[in-house]
């Protein structure tokens, strides 16, 4: 096992954006499961904590967060889960941030996305990245199956529910959500999946989403949801905002996104969502980090496309 | 994504680069751009719902962004913009196509489940660009540029686009490529509108694309057991050829091919994900549903 001192080393080579080692990452899992496994399905929180959205591997913007945020542990952080696929460095991204669980574990607390699963990490890049990083697939297979220990969920101050997606026909109140047995992978329908999947929609009600996995719901249950719980606020991930975050169905729903120029070219801001001492609200808009060119978007030769 | 070219190309074929940070060039005549900006911020979003009457719109519209063709001398404009593409897809108003999963669930018995998707959320469009007179009058003192639909008109033809004489490796003056609009099907697949442009010596050549790849509920199953849903290809290709004594002529071959998944596996043609993800690969494998070549004659006054 290695001492605080060795974790304190992997942070600083991981913050340089390179990938730790495959034993290291072995190690580093074993300690975050023996950590998570431990923590509950509705995660309780303190105040004050920053509360951040979708991060998608664009590491650079990561570091960039904890430069306008405050560096962990002088501040204090919620992750609302989807640290991999799509952008280039997703190993290094969830490697920082489950070191920082393992070394900080009362000041960090990383949520389950819907990418944080073994079927879409195949599809969106996370995969892809560990064969091209390490030669083979054991960093993929060490942190998927980590991911099946991620909380679903978060409450601030009995306050402020955290979670990636939205919420779920199947789940009236908390301790519902607490009942749920959530150590496997994200299941293809029910709660669970509905947690990690769902999105506040204009119209009432619920709604069958077009993802095909979760549902859309209205002001009306987001209203009741709250109502029924004793929330002030249901703040959530999963879609990309302009602004970086959004108020929706009469400030019941707040979208934190915080990954700038998502996909290295939507050209949005990113948020990161500060709530003080007295659980007072703040929101942080930052742009992508001044960075060396990407690999995709580099000068390329023209195309005789037909 | 800029492309190096070479300078001694440029002044030998005539054409003079746009400036003030514009992206494009002056050439025979054509004053060709492209303009790459952000998504569309929220306030737009909900502006351009209530103008389509629509309450959603792709994840990712590049708004502002927009390839132009401006025949200077006539003011003929061809253009491409999402605006006008979404406009397309209001229109043809396909009924949405179903993920497995969300048909499963229509024959659930919860009042809840019942509810049934009334959009086309992969947002196809027949769209196949713009375009406008564009009478420049501020030489006629007012100052203002007015814009008119008259005049254009496209009219089906016999003649093909030359893809021969295309294949030939002349120097690219200009090449660029702009998203139009983008969703993900929320990881069912992907939707896509892009314009690729490229200007030779000897004209100008563009390929405008939708493209879907959609997959049900999760992708990777249906790729790799072929369970899920749709492949959609609708191309739009435009070729103006520079010189000649008389105006100049722009042909357009629009050609729809759309396919299965399960169509595809029947014919035995292999399935692997990297193949459906990259449409040129694919394209060929799928059937032409609808194909129409047309032309326009640019006029060369007013």
């Amino acid at each position: 096992m290695p001492s605080q001192a060795d974790l304190d080393r992997q942070i600083e080579h991981l913050l340089q954006c390179k990938p730790l080692s495959e034993a290291e990452v072995k190690t580093l899992c074993e300690q975050a499961r023996a950590i998570l496994v431990e923590e509950w399905n509705v995660q309780p929180v303190k105040c004050p904590v920053t509360v951040c959205g979708d991060i998608h591997g664009q590491f650079h913007d990561l570091v960039e967060l904890f430069r306008i945020g405050g560096n962990a542990p002088d501040t204090n952080y919620l992750f609302m889960g989807d640290y991999v696929d799509r952008g280039y460095y997703s190993v290094e991204t969830v490697s920082l941030l489950v070191a920082l669980k393992v070394r900080y574990r009362d000041r960090i607390t990383i949520l389950r996305g819907n990418h944080e699963s073994r079927q879409i990490t195949q599809v969106y890049g996370f995969y892809d990245e560990c064969l091209r990083k390490y030669g083979n697939a054991n960093v993929w297979k060490h942190f998927t199956d980590l991911f099946d220990y991620l909380p679903l969920t978060a409450l601030i101050e009995s306050q402020v529910f955290c979670l990636h997606g939205g919420l779920s026909p199947s789940l009236d109140t908390l301790d519902n959500i607490r009942a749920l047995d959530r150590i496997q992978e994200v299941p293809h329908e029910g709660p669970m999946c509905d947690l990690l999947w769902s999105d506040p929609d204009d119209r009432c009600g619920w709604g069958i989403s077009p993802r095909g996995a979760g549902y859309t719901f209205g002001q009306d249950i987001a209203a009741q949801f709250n109502h029924t719980n004793g929330l002030s606020l249901i703040s959530r991930a999963h879609q990309l905002v302009m602004e970086g975050y959004n108020w929706c169905q009469e400030k019941n729903v707040v979208t934190v996104f915080s990954a700038p120029n998502y996909c290295y070219r939507c050209g949005n801001m990113a948020a990161i969502l500060e709530i003080g001492e007295n659980m007072e609200q703040n929101f942080l808009q930052f742009d992508p980090a001044p960075r060396q060119i990407e690999p995709d978007t580099t000068r390329r030769t023209p195309d005789y496309f037909l | 994504m800029e492309v190096e070219v070479d300078e001694k190309d440029l002044k030998a074929a005539g054409a003079v680069p746009l400036t003030d940070g514009r992206c494009g060039l002056l050439i025979h005549g054509w004053e060709i751009e492209s303009r790459k900006r952000a998504i569309l911020n929220t306030s737009t979003v909900q502006e351009w719902e209530q103008k389509l009457e629509t309450t959603h719109l792709p994840e990712m519209v590049f708004g502002e962004s927009c390839l132009v063709l401006k025949h200077v001398k006539s003011g003929t404009k061809i253009h491409f913009n999402a605006f006008d593409a979404l406009g397309g897809w209001k229109q043809e108003g396909l009924p949405p196509v179903e993920v497995p999963a969300a048909a499963k669930w229509k024959f659930r018995s919860k009042p809840f489940e019942q509810v049934i998707l009334d959009y086309d959320y992969t947002f196809t469009t027949p769209y196949c660009g713009s375009e406008t007179i564009e009478i420049d009058v501020e030489k006629h003192g007012s100052g203002k540029i007015l814009e008119a639909n008259s005049n254009l008109h496209w009219e089906d033809c016999e003649e093909k686009i030359d893809v021969v004489a295309l294949a030939s490796k002349e120097p690219i003056l200009f090449y660029d490529e702009v998203v139009l609009y983008e969703d993900e099907l929320a990881d069912n697949g992907v939707s896509l509108l892009t314009v690729k442009v490229r200007v030779m010596p000897s004209g100008w050549f563009l390929l405008l694309r939708f493209w879907i790849s959609f997959a049900g509920s999760n992708k990777l199953i249906a790729w790799l057991r072929v369970d899920g849903v749709l492949m959609r290809l609708r191309d739009t290709r435009m070729h103006c050829a520079f010189g000649g004594s008389g105006n100049p002529i722009i042909l357009r071959e629009s050609c729809w091919r759309e396919a299965t998944f399960q169509a595809l596996s029947a014919k035995a043609y292999p399935i692997d994900s990297a193949a459906y993800g990259d449409p040129s690969i694919i394209s060929q494998r799928l059937p032409v549903i609808m194909h129409r070549t047309q032309k326009l004659k640019v006029s060369g006054n007013l």
